[in-house]
């Protein structure tokens, strides 16, 4: 059930209300959630949620296992067991067919015939998601980090609805506190929930939308003959599209959750602020990036070794994270150069630190001409996310070579303020937004009740007949 | 945090005084100047607000759902939303949205009209004819020779118009990539989803394919559509699926649109919709693929028509995802959706539809 359709303001409607008029009582309350969290993922497909109600018996048993263990070697075992099954699941869903494909024309191509069968496994929605999740709750229970959950909680936990197809990834330790108390009915935070949904409906729906159609589909689609112009604004437009589709989408869960009395983590910072790739990272998909650090990098070795093994740590869990996106090597190619850039930073950074040099001073110049840098560097790193295959994305990379002294229609000025001015957003003082929703909270109930609906007239009057699906549900 | 054991079957499924304590501390206001209401008042703002949004842009709703699918979703939409629409067009309410417009009109994921490859030359341009004899005598007058399309050069480029629904476009952008990339052909893609030749009230493929043809002026026009026209004709009087007449119908339209296709004197090439892994929907794709069949033949000068059933199916015309390329190489050609093809197959398509020009004459 994609978020902004009439269907899900109704399933909302009716979540809303039951979520409140249960909430005195535990088990009902959990119960109903459970099942409205189900209902809104079989929206999709029933057969579906099977494999969320199996995803969950396995984190669950093997956290149970972990937790009943006493020998830390078997607890390990353990550990590795459940972590290993969550992950064949994921695989056997995920990178199958790309697996498969790809054995299959190695070993034609050396003479061996078929040594595996090709077989199409559908991509269930949202199982990228909530398998990291599983698996963080399995670790952190190993890691005596967290209590194993009641079995109602748990299944909450990870069926909760506001996160469940794409985010943000929440940790045990942070939800699941919030699930075993009682939340106050008389104090729900709906100004911030309000100008939350909005902003995300706002975003996905008509810059997102309109940046889409207006230049980088089109661009990608037939790259081979489009200006140097309009394959530079096809990169940029990328960077905004995916931005505002998916800080969007993570903007309306947390504003719904909100509504609901819990909060989220938060799952973007001004990213496009940033001024080097690994501050970009502490900015963009922040859930997945801590993910990453504490699952991945740090289990790895982090940055306790050498330069060589820090470099090398980085380019595996830059690469795995690229792999995580999808099955295809065009997101191996964006996760190497996050990882290229990241390392290319950390050995910039440490350099200077092992000749004993002081850090060099900031000034504006130099932190506009690292932010514009970085910004370039992250629309490179899209091309290879946005495009097909490889081929798709050198012809676009090869069109802001070769493409200039042509005509660029597809550049409006309408495109390039709205590229420009949702980079520039960014560089908007939280401070003043938080102004803003303390001053709506404040208004009589009339006022915020014809403010709110003029803007939603607003966003479905401009955006298109339609909604494409967030752009992180295909993950 | 605690380290303690607790063996699953020793788990309460609720702490009843856990429950009842107080609210979780992060729940509690921070000092931000926002004032906190009860979930009651929330809900009331949320319905007033929903009820402002639904009076003020029911007629688009409205509009929407007379174009969408028939079925029981339409009708019930179609119950809802009418009364308000009535309403809000009687308060002169409507008149706020159709003041600030409906965006860009575009389906999401839809492409507009996009031109690719070298540009075509001046209308009613001619290129030099041949030189004069040597030593002939005075200077000849000037000739005009017409391009022969079917050997275009970068100077006089074929031009290609390339419509579809969204299969048409998993086809139709690698196909307007590889013609652009000849150097010789100007590609123009017109591709929109979620779009057929049952139901013109919702997009007018017959008038926009007229308009195409107007302003890209083709030589060859390929056309792949189909996959939504499995469905009933909006009447009066409505016309099933299902029925004989509809049969009838549908070939009137197709031989309308091969029509105005080859109006300009453009070649016409139709490429046929591929098996789907649903069985129903391959079956009805067989319906609509026969009735196209009937009509290519039907066609003066007759249409080309280009079957997928092998080329992105078994040998057998079934369903497969996978089929290997010229190359050699095993292809998932199928998106897991079971209708759409992946970039892959699109290729393949567009492969098997330049083979099909080239044996048709054309030297690309």
């Amino acid at each position: 059930m994609l978020f902004p359709t009439i269907d899900f303001a109704i399933f909302f409607a009716v979540a809303y209300t039951v979520n409140w008029l249960l909430n005195p009582y535990a088990r009902w309350w959990k119960l109903s959630m459970i099942a409205l969290s189900y209902a809104f993922y079989g929206w999709v497909g029933w057969s579906y949620c099977l494999l969320l109600l199996a995803t969950t018996v396995v984190s669950f048993g093997g956290a149970a296992w972990v937790s009943a263990t006493r020998d830390e070697r078997t607890r390990r075992i353990a550990m590795a067991v459940s972590v290993g099954a969550l992950l064949g699941i994921l695989g056997w869903f995920k990178y199958y067919g790309f697996v498969s494909v790809n054995v299959d024309n190695v070993t034609h191509a050396v003479g061996l015939g078929r040594a595996i069968p090709l077989l199409q496994v559908g991509l269930p929605i949202a199982i990228s998601f909530f398998t990291f999740m599983a698996i963080s709750y399995v670790v952190d229970v190993y890691r005596r980090e967290l209590e194993p959950a009641k079995p109602l909680d748990f299944a909450l936990y990870l069926s909760f609805f506001p996160h469940l197809l794409a985010g943000p990834i929440v940790r045990g330790t942070e939800l699941l506190p919030q699930i075993r108390r009682r939340r106050d009915p008389d104090a729900v935070d709906y100004s911030r929930a309000f100008w939350l949904i909005l902003a995300g409906l706002f975003k996905k729906v008509v810059i997102s939308s309109y940046v889409s159609s207006a230049i980088v589909t089109p661009v990608f689609t037939s790259p081979s003959q489009h200006s140097a112009p309009e394959a530079i604004f096809a990169a940029w437009g990328y960077a905004v599209q995916i931005y505002c589709d998916f800080s969007g989408y993570t903007d309306i869960a947390i504003g719904l959750a909100l509504l609901l009395g819990f909060r989220f983590p938060q799952n973007f910072d001004a990213p496009y602020t940033a001024r080097d790739l690994q501050d970009f990272w502490r900015r963009w998909h922040m859930t997945l990036s801590r993910w990453l650090r504490d699952y991945l990098y740090i289990p790895l070795g982090g940055s306790r070794g050498g330069q060589g093994q820090t470099v090398r740590n980085i380019m595996i869990t830059m690469v795995l994270g690229g792999l995580w996106h999808g099955a295809a090597w065009t997101f191996v190619a964006w996760g190497a150069l996050q990882g290229l850039g990241q390392s290319f930073g950390h050995l910039r950074r440490t350099s200077r630190v092992r000749r004993g040099l002081p850090p060099v001073a900031d000034g504006p110049v130099r932190i506009w001409v690292q932010r514009f840098l970085t910004f370039q560097f992250v629309c490179l790193g899209w091309v290879f996310f946005n495009s097909s295959g490889m081929a798709q994305a050198f012809a676009v990379l090869g069109r802001v070579l070769k493409g200039w002294g042509q005509a660029s229609p597809l550049v409006t000025p309408l495109l390039v303020v709205t590229i420009l001015g949702t980079i520039a957003s960014q560089f908007v003082p939280t401070l003043s937004v938080g102004r803003l929703q303390a001053a709506f909270s404040r208004q009589r109930a009339a006022v915020q009740v014809g403010l709110l609906g003029i803007a939603l007239l607003g966003i479905t009057t401009f955006g298109p007949v339609g909604v494409a699906p967030f752009i992180y549900y295909r993950f | 945090m605690t380290d303690a054991r607790i063996p699953p079957h020793q788990v309460q499924w609720e702490s009843k005084s856990e429950w009842q304590s107080h609210p979780h501390a992060e729940l509690s206001p921070p000092p931000d100047g926002r004032v906190r209401a009860p979930w009651t008042r929330v809900l009331a703002l949320g319905a007033g607000a929903f009820a402002v949004w639904f009076l003020l842009f029911a007629p688009t709703l409205q509009h929407n759902a007379q174009v969408s699918p028939v079925g029981t979703r339409r009708t019930v939409s179609l119950d809802v939303v009418g009364p308000v629409a009535a309403l809000s067009r009687a308060l002169g309410l409507s008149h706020i949205v159709s003041v600030t417009g409906r965006g860009n009109g575009l389906s999401s994921g839809s492409v507009g009209l996009t031109s690719s490859g070298p540009p075509p030359p001046p209308r009613g341009g001619t290129r030099p004819g041949p030189k004069p004899a040597h030593g002939s005598g005075g200077a000849p007058p000037p000739t005009t020779v017409p391009p022969n399309p079917k050997l275009p050069t970068a100077a006089d480029p074929l031009r290609v118009l390339i419509v579809g629904d969204s299969i048409g476009l998993d086809v139709g952008g690698p196909l307007q990539s590889d013609l652009a990339g000849t150097g010789i052909v100007n590609a123009a893609l017109d591709g929109r989803v979620s779009t057929g030749l049952t139901r013109p009230d919702y997009f007018n493929w017959p008038a926009e394919l007229t308009a195409d043809i107007r302003s890209t002026q083709p030589q060859v026009v390929v056309v792949m559509i189909g996959a939504n026209d499995a469905q009933d004709f909006l009447g009066p009087p409505d016309v099933p699926y299902t029925s004989p007449q509809w049969n009838t119908l549908y070939a009137q339209r197709v031989a309308q649109f091969m029509q105005i296709a080859g109006s300009g004197g453009a070649t016409v090439v139709w490429v046929g919709m591929p098996p789907m892994q649903s069985a129903g929907l391959s079956a009805q794709m067989s319906d609509v693929n026969a009735v196209v069949q009937q009509q290519a033949v039907k066609a003066h000068p007759p249409v080309t028509y280009v079957s997928t059933d092998k080329s992105l199916g078994t040998a057998q015309g079934g369903y497969t995802a996978f089929v290997t390329n010229a190359a050699g190489q095993v292809v998932n050609v199928r998106e897991p959706d079971g209708t759409h093809l992946t970039p892959g197959g699109g290729q393949v398509v567009a492969q098997q539809v330049i083979a099909e020009l080239q044996t048709l004459g054309y030297h690309i």
